[in-house]
């Protein structure tokens, strides 16, 4: 066989040396064999070096794939860590979703008891309303009824002024029995002033149904007095119609007049005797019948200031008897109550001169009218300047104001004179019925206890306030004041 | 020329209290204590003023008034009244006053001097 010198190296390489050496020396020579011994090194040497370089890279990659081991089991431990707290908000997530789910539940459950409680409750509210819409029926029908039955008559309109209902004693007064009633139901007023059993009402409320307030109206041929009123049909503030009232008073003016009548008779009688004792001792004081003695004058004179007493009582009692009547307020009418206070003063311009008093009156410039009961406010006025005239020193004066103020819409009575005065004591019972003070007894002048018992009444049936002031032995001012709208009779 | 001045009026002390008075002012007076004779008087007398009374025996007051106001002699409504009554409830004022009187006096509130005065008013 033929071997290269590479091939034999190798194989020989593979030998025991001594066995090597032999075969060398047999086969090459030595120079042959130091050139492949040194081809041999430089191989060996070469491939010492190769493997080195091999070693060193394996090395490498071996630190590599530590590091990298090390990475994935630091990874491997996040990882674990990641899933541990990813397990715990799971978990917390599952609870809170089971509470939620819980929650809702229970949310279903308390809303199903309630739609359950609604609809009985809505139910109930039913039967309410069922209930309810019955009784309102019957009231209906109740109110129907009451209104047919009524001792008033009724008439009522809507909004546009049309008659929709006539009770049965409204056809009576009016006398429309004799009528068809096609000819006045739903009729407006412009049509039915046109029929003559309305005439006399509708010419007292206008054809726009105006606001009236007992308007006394004569009836039929006998003596049947009604008396008309309207009143607006509100609900809710909103006028839906409005109805005619009519009131029969005929008994009432029958009671009036017998009233009236007896009144006048007790008036006569009771001041007759009064007033032939006050003309006779009037005539006697004067000297009509000559001179008298000094002595009988003084006691003609007492007689006279007692008669005097006893016609103030009579005149007292007489207004007392009207001021309990009920109606003392009878009728309103728009009055300048300057007019009332200067026919007071004129009136009283007699006794003021005897005790040498002047009374000085002050108004405002253009005093608005009131409504009043002209009389009875001109007896409270009459009453409170004769008080004063009365109290007063003499020869002192009496200031009698008459002011307004716009903004409270009330008119200011005053009087003041300067006289005796109101102990304190007395004062909280001056409006008392029947009461004196002291000091007004022990004086001369007459009095009943009734003026300021009477005032008090009128002027707060006006809706007015009486009071006063006082000093005893100084002053006293009297106050009335009156509202200047509307007076609503009390 | 005297004022003549009729005084209907049923009370008789009150009649010559008020008779003395108006004469010694120099007036002519006649009387009657009546309503009925107080009429005839106002028809024969045609006084300047009445005095008149309200509640008295045959024809009160106010039929006297209305026997004034309804008699064919219309001189006669034209007479001034004064009514001197002891009733003065404001409905009879008022029914007076009505009727055209003058004046309305409560004969207890008013002294013979007070309603001369009055009188004088309408002269």
């Amino acid at each position: 066989m033929l071997l290269d010198a590479t091939d034999l190296c190798f194989y020989l390489n593979g030998m025991p040396t001594h066995k090597k050496d032999q075969i060398n020396e047999k086969i090459f020579s030595k120079k042959q064999l130091a050139d492949i011994e040194k081809k041999h090194r430089a191989e060996t040497e070469k491939i010492s070096k190769l493997l080195f370089k091999r070693d060193l890279e394996l090395r490498k990659i071996n630190e590599a794939l530590d590091e990298k081991i090390n990475q994935l089991e630091k990874s491997n431990g996040k990882l674990e860590d990641t899933k541990d707290i990813l397990e715990i908000r799971l978990n917390a997530k599952t609870r809170q979703l089971r509470e939620m789910i819980d929650g809702l539940d229970q949310e279903v459950r308390v809303r199903t008891r309630k739609l359950e409680d609604s609809q009985k409750a809505l139910l109930n509210i039913l039967d309410d309303y069922r209930i309810e819409k019955n009784i309102s029926q019957a009231e209906k029908e109740k109110t129907i009824a009451i209104i047919k039955n009524m001792s008033d008559g009724i008439l009522i309109f809507n909004n546009k002024n049309v008659l929709t209902a006539v009770n049965e004693m409204a056809i009576k007064f009016l006398n429309l029995g004799k009528i068809e009633e096609s000819t006045y139901r739903k009729k407006n007023v412009s049509d039915l002033i046109k029929i003559k059993s309305f005439k006399s009402v509708l010419d007292i409320v206008g054809s726009e149904i105006k606001n009236v307030f007992r308007e006394e109206l004569k009836i039929g041929d006998k003596d049947e007095f009604i008396e008309v009123s309207v009143s607006p049909i509100l609900i809710n503030d909103k006028q839906i119609g409005k109805f005619i009232i009519l009131h029969d008073i005929s008994r009432e003016k029958k009671v009036q007049a017998l009233k009236t009548e007896f009144v006048s008779i007790a008036a006569h009688q009771l001041r007759t005797p009064l007033s032939a004792i006050k003309w006779t001792l009037t005539a006697l004081i004067d000297g009509d019948f000559g001179d008298l003695e000094e002595k009988q004058l003084t006691y003609l004179k007492k007689a006279n200031v007692s008669n005097e007493r006893m016609i103030e009582l009579v005149n007292d009692l007489l207004n007392l008897s009207r001021i309990e009547e009920g109606r003392y307020i009878s009728k309103l009418e728009p009055t300048q109550i300057e007019d009332l206070v200067n026919a007071v003063i004129e009136e009283e311009s007699l006794r003021c001169k005897k005790k040498e008093v002047r009374i000085i009156f002050k108004e405002d410039a253009s005093l608005p009218k009131v409504q009043i009961d002209k009389e009875k406010i001109k007896l409270v006025i009459q009453n409170l300047i004769e008080n004063a005239l009365n109290y007063c020193f003499p020869k002192t004066d009496i200031n009698v104001n008459l002011s307004h103020d716009k903004k409270k819409k009330e008119l200011e009575f005053r009087v003041t004179n300067q006289g005796i005065g109101i102990p304190k004591e007395a004062q909280e019972r001056m409006f008392n019925k029947f009461f004196r003070a002291a000091n007004a007894v022990k004086t001369e002048t007459v009095g009943s206890g009734l003026g300021l018992f009477i005032n008090k009444n009128i002027i707060e049936s006006h809706n007015g306030t009486i009071w006063f002031t006082s000093q005893e032995g100084k002053d006293t001012s009297f106050y009335f004041k009156l509202p200047t709208t509307k007076v609503k009779v009390v | 020329m005297k004022k003549r001045i009729l005084v209907i009026e049923d009370e008789e002390i009150l009649l010559s209290l008020i008779k003395k008075k108006l004469m010694s002012k120099g007036y002519d007076v006649c009387t009657a204590t009546n309503g009925e004779d107080g009429f005839r008087l106002i028809e024969k007398e045609k006084p300047d003023l009445i005095l008149l009374d309200i509640i008295m025996p045959v024809l009160d007051g106010f039929e006297v008034m209305e026997k004034m106001n309804q008699t064919s002699d219309l001189s006669l409504d034209k007479i001034p009244v004064i009514i001197i009554s002891n009733s003065g409830q404001p409905v009879e004022i008022e029914r007076a006053m009505n009727m055209g009187i003058k004046d309305y006096l409560i004969k207890t509130d008013f002294d013979p001097d007070e309603v001369l005065a009055k009188i004088e008013k309408q002269f």
